[in-house]
């Protein structure tokens, strides 16, 4: 039987029903829900009439009186040598926000920044980005942010507050009393040493570092096995088979950006290349990476160690090592054990679970595989994540004892996040001095007596060290917008320093100058080098990895009963940091396709047999309210709730949404976990909760969308899982004449084996293209305004399918079908290949939506800037400087799509024309193909006979969407290969 | 501020306007031809902010005679770097120094001796071309004045009668207005003439002019051709562009490179006007103005006069750089304009137009090597030229996106 493609459970089941006919008939019709009943019925009322009646007198009072506006052109009183307007700048930085790290391009123009980029100069990055980074420039112009610093809830100066604080530091220090500086893990060498002479000015004050999410068990094992409390550097591109055990590495990992990358550099067949690295999931909850899983795995969070522990002995048996009791499990380890056992060195056993066993055995298993000093460094260790429960366990205790004076938090808002936020709350009440370094009034700021308004990182100065050896640096691409100053820059103030922090930088590296270059004459040269690269990478000649001492492992009896709960970050919002970010809150989970909320994701058999349907409310342990997605792939006896959200001084697109889970973390033993906790779950009956997912917008019908086959059928056949398409090609016969285009022809592809469905291209595009956030009821009602979106469909077994990620946009086809039914001509063909939309000719007939096989094409339902009804950011003086200027902001009533980045491709064109020569291929990128961690997305010539893409479309994979329809897409596909048998 | 002279175009006159526009501006272009001299022109553009050769004293002394009284290796050093010769105590350096009120002469390094003994040679040659060349452009050095002359009367021309149109069309339109009124009422009320056909054939004549003036009425709404507006500071091109043949891109630097020519931040403006205090027409009082922007830090608020809808993407560098057309083409003669006006519609009609007639520099560019097909028909000789409109100038998203 042919295999079963379905977006979505209704969709399986449907599929399932006897007949074809039958299915087709009993299509979900198109939801009306939340319409007014006008709205449905096409009536219009005698206040409608007299509503047009006025609106046409206006409007022709308005015409007659027609006076132009005076528009005012103000130029600089000094013009910076670099800063023409109109033409962009690019900075290299670095993107920290305490948890991921990427080495960034900033955009700029007339001095704002607009985009972010990935930096290709990056050994660690490598020119990717993920969706928080790009629309981390979005929290830059935040309404939420903090205009000037805070006393007791009123704004004042930073003189006062200079003032009050190096009086109270004084007293303290004087008085001997205990303060706390409580930090996000801090990977800044400058700034460390700056803490350090802070804390040795003050020895009162003890600095703590806090990560939301905890990784100090891999510290801790490392310590016990190494001697060494640290994180090695992975190095997955150098793995034949990696074996995951609930390491989301593709989604949030520790470094999902530098691993997508690594990762992705494996799965190429491109170029003649037939080897593909393969990837076992064992996981807990249908996530990112086991979407991307050869062989994926579900299982409950307390069997994790007993398979780890079964792996390890199939290994340990091979390999003559030591075998430890352990338990059965439902899953099987040989086939992973045995690749395993067959790619000794080049393997790679992660694990994600904050656990001291399961790190341990991990460690284990990848010392009798050689892989130490291969596809793990300890030499070059990675600084992220730092924080250790001990030390906040024991300042919560401290805190509410009493004993702590002075508590300064800094990028960081335990209030909200710390699992155990009550206990902390209670201590931060009886700290008599708080003191907060925030960019917004978040929960543990707004507890605090002095806020102290930071800078965003587009203003800062900074380095970071991630790993050990790779150094980047951080530069302000704008002026602090308000009355904020950063962190470092308060402690030298207090300090009593007369420098500011660039200097303090500036200082630290010409002292530390030898350790990077051997000759150190010129620092000038290095300085401004290491400022345009952004990045330095010493590359350390291979030194041993320390010993391996063995210590005694042990494995958990799995529990049957009850629920376990799994807590996980989101590809949007992660800990939280990012709730008020418009654009993530509306950017569909690659897995769900959910946007604005959270919710429990059920596994299937436990739907059916307790009559749960998606949006229905369920309690969880009896008290907190949330709606149900029914999740294929959802293990057995498991439950998963995003973390993020319920936040309540987010700021308005932020406050409210979804409900806070961070109090169900498993916090019982020393180590902090996302998973674990047993939860009951009971349905609410007769509630439902509306859930704004984008699944059903785009169904494809069942037709062939997704291809796809395993790599040793596409080894003895390169079009395997491809049939169709030499079938349509031979078919194929068409009454248009064929374009044939001169000199350029633009086109796109897009290699489903790579793609991993990291909606990172979604808000790049939403980025470079001012695509407006429309709310929750507004993507109900299937108006979602992305320009791309990331199709996904399941196949086989709902209890454990394979899942499919599939990016689509505007695919610019040769013989386009919404061409030739557009009353007006609005949209047409350029002699490039391109289905031009001209927004200003379009009258809405949307008759090019329907005829377009794809459904890229969108329709401005309302006026989406400027209208307080849609209050993200496109409502503020504020939130419209990210808009790019060279791109239209569009208006009510016209239909809109993706335009293969024109801007782009016109500025890149004019570039060429200025320096009198052709363009060269790979220069000419859309924002999507730029920031592809995978470069799975690629863009360029079709007329270039050399060109990546015209390659691609040489390959046997290579297949349009739909293409019995004949419209020839300029955008082609590659089918996905699974490295599976059989 | 009302819009002056809001009229509609006519295409007609227009186009034999453009013809003759681009008659006489390629007769005035014609003549800076040779490439040494070009650029030296542009290089003296610099040194005309304070000199004359043979119109007297600026803020700098009158350059006639300067290459007779000293020696072109003092000259050069004088022109690099003047500061440096005085600060070495040069005798000659600093007497001039202390003639022209120690004013010092900014350094111009940006001049290579070649250069600087090019200017030399054209201060020699009075502010005309190098002497060798003299005799090829001869003939028409006095051809730009009188050329000059006639175009500013031909833009004053057109535009009073533009405004006298544009009052006819609107006397036409309330006579055909009351017209219909008056065959209505006779028709109805008063019934003095019998035969009912004059009426209809009244009215519907009215109807046909009265639509017609509104047509024409409406296709001119939102666009400010002949708009002059009042800008902050009495600023004349007229002075700096004609009579002191400041180039345009000295003031607007950003044409070249970015989509927007650039208003000149107030620090170029202070260049000259650090020693230039005082106008001949407006004395100190506008000039004043700049100095108080720039001791204020408030940045002069000039009144954008040519003025693009949104949805409109115009790059200036593409077609002052690669389409190679000069400033005059589409703003006129700014250097007859005391305040700026709008010369042309700028309606998407007129870039087309010009889009379908103007050559793509196709066999310079290397970037048009992309275009095999286009290359082949010209060498074949079924194509003598390529046109913006062969290349996609008519498409949509070359302008909007």
């Amino acid at each position: 039987m042919e295999k079963q493609y379905w977006q979505s459970l209704e969709e399986y089941k449907e599929l399932n029903k006897p007949t074809v006919l039958e299915h087709k008939e009993s299509q979900p019709e198109f939801s009306i829900e939340g319409l007014d009943e006008s709205e449905i019925k096409g009536q219009s009322s005698r206040r409608d009439f007299l509503k047009m009646l006025g609106f046409s007198v206006g409007t022709v009072a308005l015409v007659s009186s027609c006076q132009m506006p005076i528009r005012k052109a103000i130029p600089l009183l000094n013009q910076p040598e670099e800063l023409i307007p109109g033409v962009p700048n690019y900075y290299a930085s670095t993107f920290y926000d305490g948890n991921d790290y990427c080495s960034v391009l900033v955009k700029t123009r007339e001095n704002r920044p607009i985009k972010i980029e990935g930096n290709d100069m990056s050994k660690i990055t490598h020119g990717g980005t993920s969706a928080r980074v790009q629309a981390s420039v979005l929290n830059l112009y935040d309404d939420a942010r903090l205009k000037d610093p805070r006393k007791r809830e009123v704004e004042t100066d930073w003189k006062t507050i200079d003032r009050d604080m190096m009086m109270k530091l004084e007293d303290m220090a004087k008085a001997g009393q205990k303060a706390i500086l409580l930090t996000s893990t801090i990977i800044s060498p400058s700034t460390r040493e700056l803490i350090k002479e802070f804390t040795a000015t003050y020895p009162n004050i003890e600095w703590v570092q806090y990560d939301a999410v905890s990784y100090s068990a891999i510290r801790k094992a490392n310590e016990l096995h190494f001697g060494q409390a640290i994180i090695p550097s992975y190095h997955f591109c150098k793995a034949n088979v990696v074996v995951s055990f609930n390491a989301d590495f593709l989604g949030n990992w520790l470094m999902p950006v530098a691993f997508t990358k690594q990762f992705s550099s494996n799965r190429k067949l491109t170029n003649g290349n037939k080897k593909l690295n393969r990837l076992y999931q064992y996981e807990s909850r249908m996530s990112l990476t086991g979407a991307n899983a050869d062989y994926r795995y579900g299982i409950r969070p307390s069997e994790e160690s007993a398979v780890l522990m079964n792996l390890y002995n199939e290994i340990a048996k091979a390999t003559g090592g030591q075998t430890n009791g352990s338990h059965t499990t439902t899953v099987d380890v040989k086939q992973a054990a045995n690749d395993l056992l067959a790619n000794k060195g080049k393997s790679l056993v992660v694990s994600g679970t904050n656990n001291l066993q399961i790190q341990l055995i991990v460690n284990a298993i990848n010392h009798l595989l050689e892989n130490y000093g291969e596809t793990l460094d300890l030499t070059r260790p990675i600084n992220l994540k730092q924080g250790k429960e001990a030390d906040m366990q024991r300042i919560v205790k401290e805190m509410n004892t009493g004993n702590i004076h002075g508590l300064f938090v800094y990028n960081i808002n335990p209030a909200y996040d710390y699992a155990d936020a009550g206990a902390f709350v209670s201590g931060m009440l009886k700290v008599p001095f708080k003191v907060a370094f925030s960019e917004t009034c978040d929960e543990t700021a707004s507890l605090c007596n002095f806020v102290c308004t930071t800078n965003n990182y587009l203003e800062s100065w900074d380095d970071a060290e991630p790993i050990q050896g790779s150094f980047s640096f951080t530069q302000p691409t704008v002026r602090p917008i308000f009355n904020t100053r950063q962190f470092q820059d308060s402690l030298i103030k207090w300090l009593g320093l007369k420098v500011d922090y660039s200097t303090y930088m500036e200082e630290y590296w010409k002292a530390m100058l030898d350790q990077h270059q051997e000759d150190t004459g010129d620092f000038t040269a290095f300085w401004n080098k290491f400022k345009h690269d952004g990045v330095i990478h010493h590359d350390f000649d291979k030194t041993d990895q320390p010993k391996f001492t063995n210590q005694n492992l042990s494995a958990q009896k799995p529990s049957k009963n009850g629920f376990e709960l799994v807590l996980y970050e989101k590809m949007s919002i992660g800990t939280g940091k990012y709730t008020n970010n418009p654009w993530l809150l509306e950017m569909p989970d690659p897995i769900t396709t959910a946007t604005w909320d959270n919710y429990v994701c059920v596994p299937v058999r436990y739907a059916d047999e307790n009559g749960l349907e998606h949006e229905d409310v369920v309690k969880v342990n009896g008290e907190m309210e949330l709606p149900v997605i029914i999740q294929a792939g959802q293990p057995e006896g498991t439950v998963s709730i995003a973390l993020g959200y319920g936040r309540t001084a987010a700021g308005k697109a932020g406050n409210g949404v979804g409900k806070n889970v961070f109090p169900l973390m498993n916090f019982k033993g020393g180590y902090y976990d996302v998973a674990g906790n047993t939860v009951t779950i009971e349905k609410v009956s007769g509630k439902k909760y509306p859930l704004a997912l984008t699944q059903m917008h785009h169904n494809m019908e069942g037709r062939s969308i997704v291809r796809e086959t395993t790599l040793p059928k596409y080894k003895e056949n390169p079009s395997s899982g491809n049939e169709q398409h030499l079938i349509d090609d031979k078919n194929n016969v068409t009454l248009y004449q064929k374009i044939d285009y001169d000199g350029i022809h633009w086109g796109m592809t897009i290699d489903l084996t790579s793609c991993t469905g990291c909606a990172n291209c979604v808000i790049a595009c939403q980025a470079e293209n001012n695509v407006p956030v429309i709310g929750k009821d507004q993507v109900r009602k299937r108006r979602i305004m992305h320009w791309m979106r990331i199709d996904r469909y399941f196949s086989a077994d709902p209890e454990n399918p394979d899942v499919y990620h599939m990016p689509v946009m505007c695919l610019h086809c040769d013989n386009a079908p919404c061409e030739n039914v557009c009353p007006v001509a609005a949209t047409n063909h350029s002699n490039e290949g391109l289905n031009q939309m001209a927004y200003n000719r379009c009258i809405g007939t949307r008759y090019c939506i329907n005829n377009c096989p794809y459904k890229v094409r969108r329709f401005n339902w309302y006026e989406f800037v400027n209208n307080n009804k849609f209050d993200y950011n496109m409502n503020s003086e504020l939130g419209k400087m990210v808009l790019n200027p060279d791109v239209i902001v569009r208006q009510r009533g016209v239909v809109e799509k993706c335009s293969l980045c024109v801007q782009r491709l016109q500025e890149k064109k004019l570039q060429a024309k200025m320096e009198n020569r052709e363009l060269v291929d790979g220069e000419v990128q859309t924002a999507c193909s730029q920031s592809c961690p995978t470069g799975a997305i690629q863009f360029g010539n079709l007329k270039d006979e050399n060109s990546v893409v015209v390659q691609n479309n040489k390959e046997e994979r290579m297949y349009h969407l739909l293409e019995h329809l004949h419209i020839l897409p300029s955008t082609s596909y590659l089918t996905k290969v699974r490295n599976k048998e059989a | 501020m009302i819009i002056k002279g809001f009229v509609s175009r006519n295409p007609w006159k227009l186009q034999g306007f453009f013809v003759i526009f681009l008659f006489l501006s390629s007769l005035l272009f014609s003549l800076p031809s040779f490439s040494q001299t070009a650029e030296t022109e542009t290089n003296f553009a610099i040194c005309k902010a304070c000199h004359t050769i043979g119109g007297g004293k600026l803020v700098g002394p009158d350059l006639k005679g300067v290459t007779e009284k000293y020696d072109e290796a003092w000259l050069v050093k004088f022109i690099q770097n003047s500061q440096a010769l005085i600060d070495a105590g040069d005798p000659a350096a600093i007497k001039v120094w202390e003639e022209n009120s120690k004013i010092p002469m900014p350094p111009n390094p940006q001049l290579n001796e070649e250069q600087v003994k090019d200017i030399i040679l054209y201060i020699k040659n009075d502010g005309k071309i190098a002497a060798s060349e003299i005799a090829a452009g001869e003939d028409e050095t006095k051809t730009p004045d009188e050329v000059q002359v006639e175009e500013t009367d031909a833009h004053k021309l057109l535009a009073e009668m533009k405004q006298e149109d544009a009052r006819h069309m609107k006397t036409t339109f309330i006579v055909m207005i009351i017209l219909i009124f008056i065959s209505l009422f006779d028709l109805i009320v008063t019934k003095i003439v019998k035969w009912r056909w004059i009426h209809t054939i009244i009215i519907l004549i009215s109807l046909t002019i009265g639509g017609e003036v509104i047509f024409v009425e409406a296709t001119s709404l939102g666009r400010q051709q002949y708009y002059q507006p009042d800008q902050p500071i009495w600023f004349s091109h007229k002075v700096h562009s004609g009579q002191n043949q400041i180039e345009c891109e000295y003031c607007h630097f950003t044409a070249d490179k970015s989509m927007h020519a650039g208003i000149p931040p107030v620090q170029v403006c202070l260049n000259c006007h650090n020693q230039v205090k005082e106008g001949k027409i407006t004395g100190t009082e506008e000039i004043a103005k700049i100095h108080d922007s720039y001791n204020n830090g408030k940045p002069i608020e000039w009144v954008k006069v040519h003025n693009l809808p949104d949805h409109v993407y115009f790059n200036h560098a593409q077609h002052v750089n690669i389409g190679q057309l000069e400033c005059e083409e589409c703003h006129g003669m700014v250097e007859e304009m005391d305040q700026v006006i709008q010369v042309e519609d700028l309606s998407m009609r007129w870039c087309i137009d010009c889009h379908r007639i103007t050559e793509v520099q196709f066999a310079s560019n290397r970037f048009y090597d992309h275009y095999k097909q286009l290359h082949a028909l010209i060498e074949k000789g079924e194509k003598s030229s390529v046109k913006v409109v062969d290349i996609g100038g008519e498409d949509c998203q070359k302008c909007h996106y």
